[in-house]
């Protein structure tokens, strides 16, 4: 009988054994999902996935759901487009779950992301951010300086004289990156010798970078990648911010931001910018200065309303710059007549957006967006002997619908687009001009299951009055093994028409002649490529690591051959071929609390045909290092943060000298730069101090021949390591929330 | 290399001597009802306070919404700490959050999320 009872209880136990995990497999959460203003209407549609994992589900049509409890986690993420996603501790006995999602109101196409996580695992397409608090680590104060502690765009400096920088991304020029400002196409066409100094950095919130082709919603242009730069949000902005830095060149910048909340509905933000150089620094004694003088004012100002189902954003921004470079010697406005070398230019540029944007009443997955953008740059230059002066006015007007296709795991894009462009420019008397009305259509659909895969398919056409239709196709999948191992692959179309002289003002400043030999025709490509991203946990600390390769090819590309003819750069279409190899591997890793390291390495494979022979893009490194370092206190009450970039071996184009003698195959060695800046905030201040090019290193003879700058063997466009050397900054900044 | 020595060192001081200034007084130790719910807040909390002149220590138990602070009191006292805590938008006890700093917050960060 005991014996029995025994046996009695082991089965009994045996079989609650048995069916507590059954139970625990079988039992579902059951639940629906609401909006939270009008809580009669009900969400289809929404995704449902516990957090950290793969496992989720989509609401019905009447907005209910069902999905297992998860065993490792009770943290449910609810999104659904147009409304802010939401995550809600589930409780383990929760029997029906009553969700309620707020509106987001948030225009679609400036989805503003409160995570700062630098690689976003989110969006299907891969994007690297760069935070305002990375932003902070570089040497104030455009956008130029804004890429300094990344690894995937590098700034170039074009010449040593002038100060124009470019971005470059996979080893291609800048002009083959899509600049957007709030997705908004900007400084681009004739403006693209200083653009990177029209963008203050304490203008931007956060950048976004995406390699590769980008959405097709933009334009058909963003061959290697897209840099869209996040400016302030008249809503979060601070009421007072203030920076001053300044340098031991002499130069110095003064900021000030206004943010200003009229009401709930009506915000501003008012941003002033100026920078100023001028001191004549010569520290490698070449007679010439080092950096242009130059002086700038610069104005932004952005206004949003929001009211219910309606978001309306303004930005409107006004800029003047004048800079001097050349010799030491060399007066303002005196001319080469004068005997001395002297580049000048002056610029004016007046640009503005505005954004519309409208939730349908009872489906928020469905809304209409109105984005309209107009410019006028105008600018006068002097290269020597040389002018060269342009005035360009772009509007562009794009209109776009949203909806979902029964659930919003099938969402999609639909719009129409017209742009102008009217270009006039004058180089050395000779008068260039161009007008251009591209009116377009394109539609881009989403499909995205919930749990591990997302497939962006675009396509454009665009009926451009002087090259005929353009069609862009582009196409973008993720997929999640699981949600710390993400796949991308991309690949598409690129289009755009070149501006060479803009595109290559660096050979402005030499004695090379410009020949166009034939008429230039639109340059196009193909971009693919993929990357792997692994979240990683190591002795618990968080880290990220990532590979990606990306291979272009043109179809035709205007090609600015400097190793031909030594005394010329020559600009025809492609024959043969032109390709970029790109590869990149980079870790980050919290190293110590408090230490964060990243580290890159980057391969570039760029070649282009010249007269027919395939040869490696000049001034092109093919090994590059990148390794960035910061340290923060508690509180980042102290940050120190330090940057090396190393640069391989790269070809040199052909030169001569005065007297002649043709020097090709020429290469340059490898180098270093090392930056770093320490920095302590107070409550309301920070001050920082930092130094850029710390091992001092500078080109020898960055400029061919300064000494004779009208003979045949001039030549500045041949810079490809720092000019200035060693440069130490301080500054502070002051903010009142 | 020799500026970077001397700046190490001149950095290493500066710390040192914060430390040991700090350690000298006695300190107290306050416990402020917030109107903090996530994990969020908590950051923004303790991130401000640590600013807060005489502050040493500040931390926060979200499911509590209990803030703890302790403090020199010849430095401060428990009305500024209150008032700091309405400049970054939360209710201190019975003392209200600034307006502005609230409706500046995140979304995830309002009173009526509730703890989570």
């Amino acid at each position: 009988m005991i014996l029995a009872l025994k046996s009695r209880k082991t089965l009994f136990g045996l079989l609650l054994i048995l069916l507590f995990p059954a139970v625990a497999f079988t039992q579902n959460l059951n639940g629906q999902v609401f909006d939270r203003s009008d809580k009669n209407t009900v969400l289809p549609g929404a995704s449902l996935v516990w957090a950290g994992t793969t496992s989720g589900t989509l609401s019905d049509s009447k907005g209910t759901f069902t999905l297992p409890f998860s065993t490792q986690t009770n943290k449910l993420v609810i999104s659904f487009i147009g409304y802010k996603p939401d995550t809600i501790t589930v409780k383990p006995k929760e029997l029906f779950l009553r969700v309620y999602l707020e509106e987001s109101g948030s225009l679609q196409e400036v989805e503003i992301t409160a995570k700062q996580d630098r690689f976003d695992a989110k969006t299907p397409i891969k994007t690297e951010i760069i935070t305002s608090r990375d932003l902070e680590k570089s040497a104030c104060c455009n956008l130029a300086e804004s890429f300094e502690t990344n690894a995937s765009v590098e700034v170039s400096t074009t010449d040593a004289v002038s100060g124009a920088k470019q971005i470059q991304m996979l080893g291609l020029d800048g002009a083959y990156t899509l600049l957007t400002t709030d997705n908004v196409p900007a400084l681009q066409g004739l403006a693209t010798p200083f653009r990177l100094n029209y963008l203050s950095g304490t203008y931007i919130d956060n950048i976004d970078i995406i390699k590769g082709t980008g959405s097709v919603l933009n334009g058909y242009e963003s061959i290697s990648g897209q840099v869209n730069v996040k400016l302030k949000d008249p809503e979060k902005a601070d009421r007072v911010f203030v920076n001053l830095y300044g340098n031991d060149l002499g130069k110095w910048d003064a900021n000030l931001n206004v943010g200003h909340s009229f009401s709930e509905k009506l915000s501003t933000v008012l941003m002033l910018h100026t920078a100023q150089l001028h001191n004549r620094v010569d520290r490698n004694d070449d007679g010439f200065m080092d950096q242009p003088l130059g002086t700038q004012y610069n104005v932004y100002n952005k206004w949003k309303y929001t009211s219910g189902r309606f978001v309306s954003e303004v930005g409107l921004n006004a800029l003047r710059e004048n800079r001097i470079g050349g010799q030491t010697s060399y007066k303002e406005g005196s001319g080469a007549a004068s005997g001395n070398y002297g580049t000048e230019s002056l610029t004016d540029r007046v640009s503005g957006y505005t954004k519309l944007s409208l939730t349908s009443k009872n489906k928020p997955y469905e809304s209409l967006g109105l984005i309209l953008s107009g410019s006028n740059h105008k600018f006068d230059s002097e290269y020597g002997f040389r002018n060269y002066d342009g005035e360009q006015q772009s509007a562009l007007a794009r209109f776009i619908f949203q909806s979902a296709i029964g659930t919003t795991a099938h969402t999609y894009k639909l719009g129409a687009s017209f742009g102008h462009e009217n270009l006039r420019e004058n180089f050395e008397d000779t008068l260039m001009t161009r007008k251009e009305y591209i009116p377009g259509i394109f539609g881009e659909y989403t499909y995205n299951n919930a749990h591990n895969l997302t497939v962006v398919a675009g396509a454009r056409t665009d009926f451009h009055n002087l090259y005929g239709t353009v069609f862009t196709p582009r196409l973008h999948v993720k997929y999640d093994l699981n949600p710390n191992n993400i796949f991308r692959i991309s690949g598409g179309k690129g289009f755009r028409v070149a501006n060479p002289i803009a595109e290559n003002s660096g050979a402005l400043v030499s004695s090379r002649r410009f020949i166009f030999q034939e008429k230039l025709q639109p340059e196009e490509a193909w971009n693919t490529g993929g990357s792997f991203t692994r979240y990683f946990t190591l002795g618990g600390k968080p880290g990220t690591f990532i590979a990606d390769y990306y291979y272009t090819t043109f179809q035709n590309q205007v090609v600015a051959d400097m190793y031909s003819v030594p005394e010329a750069v020559i600009f025809t279409n492609l024959e043969g071929r032109s390709f970029s190899n790109s590869f990149q591997a980079e870790v980050q890793y919290e190293l110590a609390k408090g230490l964060d390291v990243k580290a890159a390495y980057k391969y570039f494979d760029v070649k282009s045909s010249y007269e027919g022979k395939l040869m490696d893009r000049p001034m092109n490194p093919k090994n590059r290092f990148f390794v960035n370092a910061g340290y923060a206190t508690a509180f980042d009450k102290w940050r120190f943060d330090a940057t090396v970039q190393w640069f391989g071996n790269r070809s040199l184009p052909t030169i001569a000298d005065h007297a002649g003698n043709v020097e090709t195959n020429r290469t340059a060695d490898p180098f270093s730069v090392l930056n770093s800046q320490v920095t302590r905030s107070f409550k309301h201040w920070d001050i920082y101090v930092g130094g850029e090019n710390l091992l001092n290193f500078k080109q020898k003879d960055p400029i061919m021949n300064a000494d004779q700058p009208f003979s045949h063997g001039f030549d500045a466009s041949m810079v490809w390591g720092p000019i200035s050397g060693r440069v130490i900054y301080a500054g502070l900044r002051y903010k009142l929330k | 290399m020799k500026t970077f020595k001397v700046l190490f060192t001149a950095f290493t001081l500066l710390i040192f001597g914060l430390n040991a200034q700090a350690q000298g007084k006695k300190t107290e130790s306050i416990k402020i009802k917030t109107s903090a719910v996530c994990n969020m807040c908590k950051a923004t909390i303790e991130k401000g306070m640590a600013y807060e002149k005489g502050v040493q220590k500040a931390e926060l138990d979200v499911a509590s919404q209990m803030l703890t602070v302790q403090y020199r009191a010849d430095k401060t006292n428990v009305e500024t700490l209150r008032t700091a805590v309405n400049q970054l938008g939360y209710d201190a006890d019975e003392a209200v959050a600034n307006e502005k700093a609230y409706n500046k917050l995140d979304d995830c960060c309002k009173k009526d999320k509730g703890v989570h």
